[in-house]
């Protein structure tokens, strides 16, 4: 006797795809720009940057079920594109990293202890009005060695704390910490060492960076 | 970063003199100085400094300007159409038929 062929009933492995296709979705809309963002400070090259996100969030998705939700979302996909950029540049077989050494970056002449770009009476807005300058902040950053610009894109430029820049890239705070400021220095000294004109008439604008401490 | 016997001088500021060991030593300080991170005596003690050294007061005030820079330097975004081909791209590589 045949037996009827059963109704076609959803599985619970398919019920499981379908949970993990709407998180992704919500996933992805939530994170895709952050994530592009931080892709394209790390490697410069838009090309290079949408692969850099497309393999975080294959990643991100093979993986969900794996992710405890004792991090933040953003933090866990972070590690997970830092990850998958080391893995690309080992592929592309890059310089190798080298060490920044404080004695580097003690000014030797008189010109070395200010910056050469026109920033003095505008705010950081108004300076980066002027494309130059942001070409040449774009660079001093693209020359940094890979893993001081790691941290210095995270902690200055995607706002994470040291503590969860630390967890990204499996470093206690002492050291996220040295890295940061070994590459602020190198960007500053790279920022002294360029003679940018004013592009545009000066603004009325805040004062740049007055007071602090 | 020059010796505590510096006078300041709007005019003519002091070339840059104290030995290589205590600029090390300063140098080293700053991104926690302006991160409002060191213990108040270390802070009292290079406010000092940095208050009879203008070159000095002038590195942290360029440091602090790249740190503002890049925290403000703009980053380009994907069109709506680049998102919906990434996601089309991504969701088809992790359900390969």
């Amino acid at each position: 006797m045949k037996t009827p062929a059963p109704a076609k009933q959803p599985t619970p492995a398919s019920r499981n795809e379908a949970r993990t296709a709407a998180s992704f979705d919500t996933l992805y809309r939530d994170h895709v720009d952050q994530m592009y963002r931080f892709a394209t400070r790390l490697c410069g090259e838009p090309e290079v940057a949408k692969d850099l996100v497309q393999e975080t969030f294959l990643n991100a998705y093979r993986g969900y079920q794996t992710f405890r939700g004792d991090a933040q979302v953003s933090t866990w996909l972070y590690a997970i594109a830092a990850r998958a950029c080391s893995r690309m540049r080992r592929k592309r077989k890059g310089a190798p990293d080298r060490e920044l050494s404080l004695e580097e970056f003690i000014p030797t002449s008189e010109g070395e202890f200010r910056l050469q770009i026109p920033v003095d009476g505008l705010s950081p807005e108004e300076a980066l009005q002027n494309k130059e300058l942001r070409q040449v902040l774009d660079r001093a950053i693209a020359k940094l060695p890979k893993k001081y610009r790691m941290v210095l894109v995270l902690r200055d430029m995607e706002g994470l704390s040291a503590k969860e820049v630390g967890s990204v890239v499996g470093l206690n705070e002492r050291a996220v910490k040295s890295r940061l400021h070994r590459a602020r220095l190198f960007v500053r000294r790279e920022l002294s060492a360029q003679g940018i004109a004013a592009s545009e008439p000066s603004h009325n604008g805040h004062p740049f960076m007055q007071g602090g401490r | 970063m020059a010796k505590r016997t510096t006078t300041r001088s709007v005019q003519q500021k002091p070339a840059h003199r104290h030995g290589k060991g205590r600029c090390v030593a300063i140098l080293k300080k700053l991104s926690a100085y302006i991160d409002d991170e060191l213990p108040g005596t270390l802070c009292e003690e290079l406010r000092k400094h940095l208050g009879a050294c203008p070159n000095c007061e002038e590195f942290v005030a360029s440091l602090r300007q790249t740190v503002a820079l890049c925290q403000h330097q703009p980053a380009p975004a994907l069109s709506q159409a680049e998102r919906a081909r990434m996601r089309n791209d991504i969701l088809r590589a992790a359900r390969p038929r």
